[in-house]
């Protein structure tokens, strides 16, 4: 039965001031709620520590890793309520994990914070990693930079290197859970195992971007990739188009570790004292390695052009030129291009400062992220979640998370760059504002409570146990 | 009339429970993809229905903290990748709650392309700055705790649920039920009896305000039909 003509409600569509439900009473939070703890240093002080920042020399003790419930008022009761009834809908049902490394990069990081909790609401997880000598990850090291487009040179050789250790892998684990889940290209072809348990399904997980692969290497894993259930990918413009079904997973940060996790005050006050950020004058940011990818001296010059117009300092803070040989010379370049300008800190971090950074970020105006290229880009996601306005190109997943004008700022140019920096500055209304939609859309999209749904929706929708609904 | 159902309204008792629900997606990536808006209108004419759905109904549930400028993801894209402002803005404004079907969406979106580039022969094959990857979702319904027989526990239930479960029920619901409404009208017409507070429920503008801010708006007219039951009695 048709309904009647709609009638004007006289509700007010602007007052948002009380929130309801999820996540409750969390969505006034904003860094720049926060009141500021001024320097304790003068300019003087401040000059000096610039010259002689205060790094720490050894990494810190880890945090207790967090429990599911933690993350309740972060995202709300109702949420983990749905996440703990897809859970159960899994309870018998278990999961293994396989990847290349158990320490470092992304993959190990995501996993190390996703498995235990996965446990935790009893969806037994396992994690295996592959071993190798040293000329299996050189060939991987090869694939991996062939499947970013590089040149490289397969040979029958190589392939006979990366299928043997996979063989030798295969014949070391056993495969007897519910769903096997295999993480990029190392461990591809121990879906050689699959069917070692009746139903079982096998996923694989591509954390890279296959945009514009080496075709050879690209040609040799796609008959192993077809053999699985289900791929997955971080951004639809990462894939290739396989024969079997392909699912969109955003990588995530957890809001709850040392990069994430809300700081005191006093601490970003005590961060910024040791590496000389004045906290009285505009902060700009940009996170990242000493990359040319990176863009970091296209920063530079955007932050010289906006500084003829509005008083604003940058910071350029990130590792990776003490251990990579090209690292150094791009921090070479970017030091030569600062020209001694005393309002551009440079500061080479060792691997362990992800408070520091988290404090940095939280103290920042502006974040930037002016890649050229760029996987996902998580230092993007990291800032949107502390409700920083970010400028940043568009490239890679960057324009997944950065919706113009709406959660942040893309540009094209050092010319937009130095141009959104001086409108972001003199319009610190819209700069909260997308400030606040980026946080939300972090919390919504990004982060690992929505990555962890994500991961048991697959397996009902794969094991069979999911009530469908079908699109009308 | 108004005053008789606000006097009743709070002793209303429900024959068939509300019972709350939610549901989550698992994006799909399909195989269509469009650089053009030629492209584009190939795709539209054969992807699945369930890509249409992700890309007018679901992606409001991933933006629903956005109050202007993002109704539907073909609309985002004509305007911020191919830069044709007049065919975002047609786009944009093709309102989910005016379908009870896909298929006829659908056919909206290709003859509002189609006409579009009747006049603009140029834009047709133009290279959009960005592909437009058309996705999918398999949707899981989720059950929740809540359930209500009383204007009372429906209130609280809509206070408590995730946005999830109110973007299910007020938006996605029309595909279910086949009908102009939503599920919360539905239930506060034909089991309380509350027509008023149904019709207002369904006049309230999801373009113009964030899902929470929905949800207030919601609870904020139950609250008052409940108020004014009190002050009636």
């Amino acid at each position: 039965m048709p309904k009647k003509p709609a009638q004007n409600t006289t509700t007010d569509p602007t007052n948002e001031s009380a929130s309801l439900g999820v996540p409750e009473g969390k969505r006034t939070e904003s860094a720049s709620k926060v009141t500021r703890v001024p320097s304790t240093l003068d300019k003087a002080g401040l000059m000096e520590r610039r010259k002689a920042p205060r790094i720490a020399t050894t990494p810190p003790a880890p945090d207790a890793p967090p429990k599911f419930d933690d993350y309740g008022p972060i995202v709300g009761e109702a949420e983990l309520s749905e996440i703990r009834y897809v859970a159960e809908t899994l309870r018998g049902r278990s999961v293994k994990m396989v990847n290349s490394t158990a320490v470092g990069g992304g993959v190990a990081e995501i996993l190390n914070r996703l498995i235990p909790l996965m446990n935790e609401l009893e969806v037994p997880t396992k994690w295996d990693v592959i071993t190798g000598g040293n000329d299996f990850f050189e060939v991987t090291k090869g694939f991996h930079n062939a499947l970013h487009g590089e040149k490289y040179d397969l040979t029958k050789a190589i392939e006979d290197i990366f299928l043997s250790y996979n063989e030798q892998n295969r014949q070391r684990m056993t495969f007897d859970e519910d769903v096997v889940v295999i993480h990029d290209p190392q461990p591809a072809n121990l879906i050689k195992s699959r069917g070692q348990k009746k139903d079982q399904k096998w996923v694989w997980r591509c954390h890279i971007d296959l945009s514009n692969p080496h075709a050879g290497v690209w040609e040799f894993l796609r008959p192993m990739v077809e053999q699985y259930d289900a791929t997955i990918w971080s951004s639809p413009a990462f894939t290739r188009q396989v024969k079997v079904p392909q699912y969109l997973f955003y990588p995530s940060i957890d809001p709850l570790s040392q990069k994430n996790k809300p700081v005191e005050e006093s601490y970003v006050a005590k961060v910024c004292d040791d590496f000389g950020i004045d906290r009285n004058r505009p902060i700009i940011t940009q996170i990242s390695r000493f990359d040319r990818l990176k863009d970091p001296v296209g920063v530079v010059q955007a932050y010289k052009m906006a500084r003829k117009y509005v008083d604003c300092q940058l910071v350029l803070a990130g590792g990776g030129a003490t251990d990579d040989p090209e690292g150094a010379v791009v921090l070479a370049e970017v030091q030569e291009a600062a020209g001694g300008d005393p309002d551009i800190i440079i500061l080479n971090l060792p691997p362990w400062s992800a408070l520091e950074i988290n404090a940095i970020q939280m103290a920042s105006d502006i974040v930037i992220q002016k890649s050229l290229r760029e996987g996902f880009g998580l230092t993007v996601t990291e800032a949107l979640w502390k409700s920083k306005p970010v400028i940043a190109g568009a490239v890679g997943g960057i324009p997944t998370q950065v919706i113009h004008k709406l959660t942040g700022m893309l540009v094209q140019s050092v010319e937009g760059c130095a141009y959104q920096i001086r409108y972001l500055l003199t319009h610190p209304e819209f700069a909260a504002q997308l400030g606040r939609n980026g946080r939300e859309h972090v919390r919504e999209n990004f982060l690992i409570t929505s990555n962890m749904k994500r991961w048991l929706l697959l397996y009902q929708i794969l094991l069979g146990v999911a009530k469908k609904e079908k699109a009308a | 009339m108004v005053a008789t159902q606000s006097k009743q309204s709070n002793t209303l008792t429900a024959k068939k429970e509300f019972v709350f629900n939610s549901a989550a997606y698992l994006l799909r990536i399909g195989t269509e993809r469009a650089r053009s808006l030629k492209e584009l209108l190939e795709g539209l004419r054969v992807v699945p229905d369930s890509s249409i759905f992700q890309h007018m109904f679901q992606t409001l549930a991933e933006h629903h903290y956005i109050r202007e400028g993002f109704s539907n993801d073909f609309a985002h894209w004509a305007f911020f990748s191919c830069n044709e402002t007049g065919l975002a803005e047609r786009l944009a404004g093709i309102d989910v709650r005016e379908y009870t079907s896909i298929k006829d969406m659908r056919q909206q979106i290709i003859l509002v392309i189609e006409e579009y580039l009747k006049k603009n022969t140029a834009s047709a094959d133009r290279q959009a700055l960005e592909t437009f990857y058309f996705c999918s979702s398999d949707t899981v319904v989720i059950p929740t705790t809540f359930k209500a027989r009383s204007l009372e526990e429906f209130t609280e239930g809509l206070r408590r649920v995730s946005l999830h479960s109110i973007h299910y029920h007020f938006i996605n619901a029309r595909l279910r039920i086949k009908l102009n409404s939503n599920d919360f009208s539905q239930w506060l017409e034909e089991e309380l009896g509350l027509n008023d507070l149904a019709d207002k429920f369904e006049a309230i503008d999801i373009y113009t305000s964030t899902l929470d801010g929905v949800r207030r708006q919601m609870v904020k007219l139950a609250e008052s039909e409940s108020g004014n039951a009190r002050k009636a009695a």
